[in-house]
């Protein structure tokens, strides 16, 4: 008998086989919908299902998956999101991107929740998804473009209907923290982009023909205009008026500005570079991404009078972290890292790794110092043509430190081989476990334990259980949200978000879940990545911080040191694996896989 | 005075909230509030423990050994305060705490030719002489000075620290409120000179985002810039603490910096 499939799902995935053109629907059960949602949660679970233990990253039989969740197609706002998941080239970890566009809409309505692409194309090629539908098209006309450049002249050419997800020339030279770009935003951490250009395919098409049919129109519409009213309140002011740069001035104030390869926390020129400061010359625009009444997005004035997108961590990595304070290097930085497809956070943090290694005689690569807007600048384009020193830095820090050799790894600022975001550990200790424990490495999306740290709920400097507590709390808050999806700018406006999350998907699915089965599915998909990287070859030694985060401490204006021991994280970790129900080498103990139905769900 | 001086009315808080609320700030470890058998105290931070005297009417040293065996094993050290000095600044708690050495048991100030027991530094492990002299029925702190190592340090060597002698020169720190009168001049002085930034939303649209106002707490200080301490607001206080207590104590010197709450990206 067939299955009946709940409302915001099609019930099943496409896959889709590059090298034979081919693809054939895969089938996904209500109770892995239910267990997972969708967006991150159903991506680990799919992770689980299509991708071949210790298959390399680059590997043509590892997936590529872009995967969206029952929200996606409803008049929630920012709801028009999906996950891009797949192993890291950076970590070789699982990693999922979160991105938001129409192609969230149009790739959903193809009919699927979500498409896995395996194997790879014979020669550059365009993957098109027209609904169950699927060709290839020689793409070697568009090989070297820019995403956003690639993206205009395909649907110039093909249709407007369509919408595509591209590489820039990065992702085509397997740059290891390449993105994924679509509609001006991208997909950009952990470098899936690589992942696609692996497969020599340049950009993925979809058109949909099919409806999302939600199983309590009345109620979604309701919840949809409540919401709506609610974003516009005073919890997302911050992304509204000035957006996520609001941060960079306020970080500085209270040393946690990243600054030099975090060999500071403050950054004297942080007052040029302030979103209160560049907002009044450079402003341009606002704008939003598909579906949503936020409108975080601020254009600023880039380079030859261009518009260009920037946010807080753009503007911490090629800023405060490179020692530069002029505002026109970093935002011109931020556009050509857009244009060739690179993560921002990956890229800075690489460059700064670079440039401590210059100064120390590690690296023969004297151009190459903090503060010089020129070294920077070349610096991105060697690593988008992986030509001169970019051979090695497009490789990420933790591999070109490894290539490096003679010490040089004691300034790669990583966990799990993903450059830190722009929140300094030390001085925001929730935080510091977040970036230590997370699947994905460090990763302020999937952990936003800063939250807590600047609540004034506990010390910030004085790591200990509130720490652990409000750890734990923001990554189950995130699975939910990322795979929901839910765009976090909103997190501010749910009271009680686990029971008011529940209603929204209750609408839409039909199901009856309450606050409990979502903290529990939360739960589930925390561990269903964790197993999938111990599938890979995961040990506990990955959940850790770089030394220099444990052995040399931060003064803050007061005179107070922020120091994180060794001693300290440590307990905090293990303090995190019992309240996980992990053993003490961070492995699941059978009873939580059992409570989690994590035994019943993953068979690998 | 008239009225219990723990509950006395600061600048829209009270006399033991403010003592407890800047000898919170000055320190690493816990705060213990020690009272009398039954009485009853003004709101205190969360945080800051309160224990009981064993015995009412047994002068400071009975205090001293409920405090000090309230914080036995959780800190090397005690900054021991009495409740009505409301002009209290850290720079003289960290002043004291800091003269405390290996072989120094007690950092003992000395202000206009008196000793000042109630504004020193004690180690927790003096609480069993501290008991015997109680049981001996000598209950001047002058006894136990007799029996420990103490360091008697002047008014030149504690202005000798800088960030200190910055931060107050008269050494007003130590300047009890004994009579009501002492009360009512020192409630009468203008409040403290802080320094307060706005980032984000907070920042107004023109002019400098700081400015220094006068406000003893950080809902003073707030309302002095406008601003509401609301869910959407929080403080840094010297660019260290975070908090959105509205009667977290200011002193002078002090810089409040007000951010949006809905910190990240």
């Amino acid at each position: 008998m067939e299955e009946q499939v709940p409302g915001g799902y099609f019930g099943q995935a496409l896959i889709v086989d590059l090298d034979a053109a081919t693809a054939h629907t895969k089938p996904i059960g209500e109770s892995v919908l239910r267990s997972f949602i969708g967006g991150a949660g159903l991506g680990a679970w799919l992770m689980h299902e299509c991708c071949p233990a210790r298959a390399d990253p680059l590997d043509p039989r590892a997936p590529l998956m872009f995967v969206f969740s029952p929200l996606v197609g409803t008049p929630l706002t920012t709801s028009a999101k999906f996950a891009v998941v797949g192993k890291s080239p950076l970590t070789g970890r699982l990693t999922d991107a979160l991105a938001s566009s129409h192609f969230a809409i149009a790739g959903k309505l193809t009919g699927h929740d979500a498409i896995v692409v395996r194997g790879t194309c014979a020669q550059p090629s365009v993957l098109m998804i027209d609904g169950s539908s699927v060709s290839l098209a020689p793409a070697g006309d568009l090989w070297g473009l820019s995403a956003a450049e690639a993206e205009r002249r395909l649907r110039e050419r093909i249709g407007p209907a369509w919408r595509v997800a591209a590489i820039g020339p990065a992702g085509e030279r397997l740059a290891r923290y390449a993105t994924i770009s679509h509609d001006g935003r991208h997909a950009g951490r952990g470098g899936l982009g690589a992942v696609m250009g692996s497969k020599r395919c340049k950009a993925i098409m979809v058109r949909g023909h099919e409806k999302v049919l939600s199983a309590d129109r009345a109620a979604v519409l309701a919840a949809a205009k409540e919401l709506r009213t609610r974003s516009f309140g005073p919890a997302t002011a911050k992304y509204r008026e000035l957006g996520t740069m609001a941060n960079l001035l306020a970080f500085n104030a209270i040393s946690t500005l990243p600054t030099r390869n975090f060999t500071a926390a403050t950054f004297e020129d942080a007052p040029a570079l302030a979103a209160e400061e560049i907002a009044e010359l450079r402003l341009l625009a606002r704008s939003s991404c598909a579906s949503c009444s936020i409108g975080c997005e601020h254009l600023y004035r880039g380079p030859g009078g261009s518009k260009t997108r920037i946010e807080y961590e753009n503007v911490f990595a090629l800023g405060p972290l490179c020692g530069v304070g002029d505002p026109d290097a970093v935002i011109a930085a931020s556009a050509r890292c857009d244009e060739l497809g690179l993560d921002t956070i990956s890229t800075g943090g690489t460059i700064a790794w670079a440039m401590e290694c210059a100064e120390a005689g590690l690296l023969d690569a004297p151009w190459l110092r903090f503060g010089d807007r020129g070294a920077l600048l070349r610096a991105i384009e060697e690593i988008g043509a992986r030509e001169g020193l970019g051979e090695l830095l497009a490789e990420g820090s933790r591999l070109a430190s490894a290539r490096v050799g003679r010490g040089s790894d004691a300034f790669a600022a990583h966990v799990k081989g993903l450059e830190l975001p722009g929140y300094e550990p030390r001085t925001l200790q929730s935080m510091a476990l977040g970036l230590a424990v997370n699947s994905r490495g460090a990763d302020h999306n999937r952990s936003g334990a800063y939250e807590s740290d600047l609540s004034g709920r506990h010390d910030r400097l004085l790591a200990g259980e509130p720490h652990v507590v409000a750890a734990i709390d923001s990554e189950d808050r995130a699975a939910v949200m990322d795979s929901l999806i839910l765009c976090k700018f909103l997190r501010g406006v749910f009271r009680e978000p686990f029971s008011e999350w529940a209603s929204l998907l209750n609408a839409v699915t039909g199901w009856d879940a309450d606050a409990d089965e979502l903290a529990c599915t939360a739960r589930r998909i925390v561990l269903a990545k964790r197993l999938f990287n111990l599938r890979e070859g995961w040990t506990c030694d990955e959940d850790w911080l770089p030394q220099r985060f444990l052995s040399e401490s931060l003064e803050l204006p007061s005179g107070r040191l922020a120091t994180l021991s060794a001693d300290r994280l440590r307990a905090m970790i293990d303090s995190y694996y019992r309240n996980r129900g992990l053993d003490a080498t961070g492995l699941p103990a059978v009873g939580t896989l059992h409570e989690l139905h994590l035994d019943r769900l993953i068979h690998n | 005075m008239g009225s219990a001086k723990a509950a006395l009315e600061w600048h829209g808080s009270t006399l033991l909230r403010r003592v407890t609320g800047i000898v919170r700030r000055s320190v690493d470890g816990p705060v213990v509030v020690v009272r009398a058998p039954g009485q009853e105290l003004p709101a205190l931070d969360p945080a800051v423990e309160i224990v009981q005297d064993a015995r009412e009417g047994r002068g400071p040293l009975q205090g001293l050994a409920a405090g000090l065996e309230a914080i036995a094993g959780r800190a090397p050290a005690a900054y021991v305060s009495s409740t009505d000095v409301p002009l209290l600044h850290p720079a003289f708690v960290a002043r004291v705490l800091g003269a405390l050495s290996d072989g120094i048991d007690v950092v003992l100030p000395e202000i206009g030719g008196y000793p000042q027991p109630l504004a020193a530094a004690y180690r927790p492990a003096l609480r069993g002489v501290v008991e015997q002299l109680i049981a001996e029925d000598r209950l001047r702190p002058a006894f136990l000075f007799e029996r420990c190592r103490v360091l008697r340090v002047g008014e030149q060597r504690l202005l000798d620290d800088p960030r200190l002698a910055r931060a107050d020169p008269e050494l007003s720190s130590v300047a009890n409120l004994n009579e009501r009168s002492d009360y009512e001049r020192a409630r009468a002085l203008p409040p403290p000179a802080v320094v307060v930034q706005r980032f984000g939303t907070l920042a107004p649209r023109s002019g400098s985002r700081a400015e220094i106002v006068r406000a003893c707490t950080l809902a003073a200080a707030a309302t002095a810039v406008g601003l509401t301490l609301d869910e959407h607001v929080v403080a840094a206080l010297n660019g260290d603490q975070i908090s959105r207590s509205p009667e977290l104590p200011l002193v002078s010197g002090d810089t409040v910096a007000f951010l949006a709450a809905d910190a990240g990206g």
